[in-house]
């Protein structure tokens, strides 16, 4: 259950998830549209009537004009202000509209299911497919231009933009109307409406906040295009419209840039602004694309290998602590020190949060920022008779180390499987990366080798992973980590998603495997009996800490600390006392 | 008396593999009736259709064919009722609860929606109910430790005043050292509200230890049933057997080889289609 990336501190839920945090990309988007939404709003009141026309044509900005005039001295600043708000108007229309369409095409569709969801679903393909700009340019063209105002002009651009933001939706849903929680409360009742309404909807506030933002954006900008062409809001002033003027009174030709730079420039400024603001969105939707603020750089140090202690050890880890370095640091690991011993099955068990997952990724250098190794040293010993200070290996040579002396068997790595290749296809990735001198013949050999150590029939190699079941895919996850004759395994609940049942063969061939190639497995779970039957010693972690450290015999005998003791008592026996669970008397529960 | 008589159950899927339509048969002719102050324990592992089970007894899924008879009081409960007395609590409670709404409006809603009261000191009440303290009330979700989670949903479960509990692995998403607990509360309400409750896991020794009946599934069929005790220390077929040997125990250290490698290939591997062939002609 643990993850690495779940530790660091507990991101804000609820409401206060739903809103941005404050980065600098949505400072400047805010800034960038409450100044020109401003402008917009207030300018209008303060500038004079922009359509005066004034015997001062094309005076260059300065004086009494701050921005210039047009060919019929026009005022350029009172222009814009008046556009500004046109162009607001429509974008916040065609928002309000689009986001409306595509949450009832969207949501309403996927939670209904069956055909209303197929009807919806076609109904916005369709509309997803027709080209929007020149379908507009068809719509509008048919209105005539006197009956053209904005709101025909918001509603054509809502018609033609909610389609992708529906499907958008629909995804969302659909993957939300199977939460427990929303079955929760359809058990207990909830009419539809109020499961729509009150527990799938705000889910979807930050998307929908979203696409409305890319609505308006989408609004501003067609509008602009379509005015550009002529056929946009008759009688109404945008900022298409000015710089659809521009363009007629030849204001580039007549080097009159105050004519048509500051439309184009408040349209570009006001898009970047939404753009900013719709990226802060995205960082709520998917917390990582959050930008980790990197503290201090990998220690680089000289390669110092702890001293063999004995011919039997493979892998010493010595006082070793990880520290994700956020807000406030979390020490995931705290001054761990274990050795492994050839041929031995090392079991570390804990609850979730407790560090274990951190230290197996640590020990291979697979842990990421804002995980740092802060004190302690990992050190291989080959059967060679070379020592490597894994930590302070260069990438190259990680590479090199990585799944050759030491491999790794992630949780739910049966999932891990690319579904699209074959077993064998992935299998011989390994080799060719890792083995580039091995001819196609050896490659195959050595895949049908491992396939027949792990148990699989070696027919499988031709097979994609979804025609294997789950037990099968694990073994074939595990045949991939003893391609290039690993002298360490690292187990991270290699059998937690899988059946007893599967999960006893798979130990059954991990323990066959152990005592015939001889590999030390450092084998990591949250099930302590499994591993009282399994390991040969066991490493019971807390907090970070290892509370206790002996053989299996020790532990299930007689468990030193008192938190081990506990997790003894929290499996019930199958087959002897109830222990401490007290069905039958009426003691008050833990 | 009975609170709960399910007869016959049935549950047909329709899958699409490639162009054929093929029924998958999850649950097939399965019946047991449930008790007030007893627990009944189907244990089997995935793809078994002890989950479907679950969800057709909540009505979350129809049954293709067979009967679910609610009783109250010796007399049959009408179906718009239905919600008042059978409640589920589900697997994974950091999936059960809306991570948008506070633990009141979690509780608040299912009594109101049942036509109880529904204000603050009832849904106090609720919560020390399942022993979790008044302030956790205004709290949401992320603010509570899966075992805090998994008490509200067995609060939230109660609220309608249900009889009939469907517990659907309510420990196996929780560390191990607070599962006890939360099994433990629900046996202490079990006790003192005499309630029927169906209690559905992969773990035996738990659905021994929790549990009055044990129901063995195999492949959506019924292969044992019988009290707790007789199922699991003396098992009678072949599968409860595999089953009951393949559970870790920590007494039976190096007998890990033991275990005859065709009988588990045969016994674990899932449910896959061509299981169902033979029925692809009903």
């Amino acid at each position: 259950m643990t993850n690495p990336s779940a530790v660091p501190a507990a991101a804000p839920r609820g409401w206060r998830a739903m809103l941005p945090r404050r980065s600098p990309k949505l400072l400047v988007g805010v800034g960038l549209i409450a100044v020109i939404a401003l402008f917009g709003v207030v300018g209008p009141l303060f500038v004079g009537d922009p359509a005066t026309i004034r015997d001062v044509g094309l005076t260059p900005p300065g004086g009494d004009f701050p921005l210039g005039t047009t060919l019929t001295g026009q005022d350029i600043l009172a222009q814009l202000a008046h556009a500004t708000r046109g162009s607001l108007y429509i974008g916040l229309l065609v928002g309000v509209m689009a986001t409306f369409l595509s949450a009832l095409f969207g949501i309403v569709g996927s939670y209904a299911g069956g055909y209303v969801d197929e009807a919806f679903s076609l109904f916005s393909n369709v509309m997803l497919v027709i080209p929007g700009l020149p379908l507009v340019i068809v719509i509008s063209a048919f209105v005539p231009a006197d009956q053209r105002g904005s709101w025909t002009i918001a509603v054509v651009l809502a018609i033609t933009g909610w389609a992708a933001s529906a499907r958008v939706l629909r995804a969302q849903t659909l993957s939300l109307r199977n939460r427990d929680y929303v079955a929760a409360a359809r058990v207990s009742g909830e009419p539809a409406w109020r499961v729509i309404g009150v527990e799938i909807l705000p889910n979807l506030l930050p998307l929908l906040a979203s696409q409305f933002v890319f609505s308006v954006v989408y609004a501003i900008l067609s509008e602009a295009g379509l005015s550009f062409l002529g056929l946009g809001a008759s009688n109404s002033s945008t900022l298409g419209t000015m710089l659809y003027y521009a363009q007629n009174g030849f204001a580039l030709q007549r080097d009159a840039w105050w004519w048509f730079v500051p439309p184009g420039l408040i349209i570009a400024l006001f898009g970047c602004g939404l753009a900013l603001v719709n990226f802060s969105i995205d960082e709520i939707i998917n917390p990582k694309l959050r930008d980790v603020p990197k503290r201090g750089k990998q220690q680089n140090r000289a390669p110092q290998p702890a001293e063999r202690p004995d011919d039997d050890v493979v892998l010493t880890v010595d006082g070793l602590s990880v520290v994700y370095q956020v807000g406030t640091p979390v020490h995931a690991v705290k001054d761990v020190s274990i050795t492994l011993r050839r041929g031995e099955i090392l079991g570390l068990a804990g609850e979730s949060g407790c560090g274990k997952t951190t230290l197996a990724y640590a020990v291979n250098r697979l842990h990421r920022p804002p995980a740092e190794v802060t004190t302690g040293k990992v050190t291989f010993h080959d059967r060679d008779g070379t020592d490597t200070d894994i930590l302070a290996l260069k990438p190259a040579e990680l590479r090199e180390f990585r799944w050759s002396k030491l491999s790794m068997v992630f949780q739910g790595a049966m999932n891990a499987l690319n579904p699209v290749i074959t077993v064998q296809a992935q299998l011989e990735d390994v080799l060719t990366t890792h083995r580039p001198e091995m001819t196609k013949a050896q490659r195959r050999v050595r895949c049908e080798e491992v396939l027949r150590l792990v148990g699989v029939d070696v027919r499988r190699l031709t097979s994609f992973p979804h025609e294997l079941s789950g037990g099968m895919r694990q073994r074939v996850m595990i045949a991939m980590a003893l391609l290039l004759d690993p002298q360490v395994m690292i187990m991270d609940e290699p059998t937690t998603a899988l059946d007893v049942v599967v999960q006893r063969g798979i130990l059954r061939e991990i323990l066959r495997l152990r005592d015939e190639i001889g590999f030390a497995v450092l084998f990591i779970t949250h099930d302590l009996p499994l591993l009282l039957e399994l390991a040969d010693r066991i490493a019971v972690m807390k907090d970070g800490e290892v509370v206790e450290y002996a053989t299996a015999e020790q532990v299930y005998a007689a468990p030193a600390h008192p938190y081990t003791r506990k997790l003894l008592d929290s499996f019930p026996s199958l087959t002897g006392e109830r222990g401490a669970f007290v069905r039958e008397t009426s003691g008050s529960p833990l | 008396m009975t609170a709960l008589e399910a007869k016959d159950l049935v549950k047909d899927f329709h899958v699409r593999v490639g162009l054929r339509r093929i029924n998958l048969r999850a649950v097939n002719g399965v019946s047991f009736t449930l008790t007030p102050g007893r627990t009944v324990a189907l244990v089997g592992e995935s793809g078994s259709g002890k989950s479907t089970i679950a969800r057709m007894i909540a009505r979350l899924e129809k049954p293709s064919a067979g009967s679910i008879r609610v009783t109250a009081n010796d007399r049959e409960v009408p179906s718009k009722h239905y919600r008042n007395h059978v409640q589920m609590v589900f697997q994974d409670p950091f999936a059960s609860l809306n991570p948008f709404h506070t633990i009141a409006h979690h509780l608040a809603r299912p009594l109101k929606l049942h036509g109880r009261p529904h204000g603050h000191d009832e849904v106090i009440k609720l919560l020390a109910r399942v022993s979790l303290p008044a302030d956790m009330a205004h709290r949401r979700p992320h603010e509570l430790s899966g075992g805090q989670r998994q008490r509200v949903a067995i609060a939230r479960a109660l609220a309608p005043g249900a009889k009939v509990v469907v517990a659907d692995e309510p420990v196996s998403m929780l560390d191990v050292s607070i599962r006890l607990g939360v099994l433990n509360l629900l046996a202490r309400l079990q006790r003192e509200e005499q309630l029927a409750v169906l209690y559905i896991t992969h773990d035996l020794a738990t659905a021994r230890h929790f549990s009055d009946d044990i129901l063995v599934l195999y492949k959506g069929r019924v292969v044992e049933r019988g009290p707790a005790d007789d199922v699991i220390l003396n098992p009678q077929h072949p599968y409860t057997k595999i089953l009951a040997s393949a559970a870790p125990n920590p007494d039976a250290r190096g007998r890990l080889l033991d275990i005859d490698p065709a009988d588990v290939e045969e016994a674990g591997s899932a449910p896959s289609y061509d299981h169902y062939t033979d029925e692809l002609s009903q």
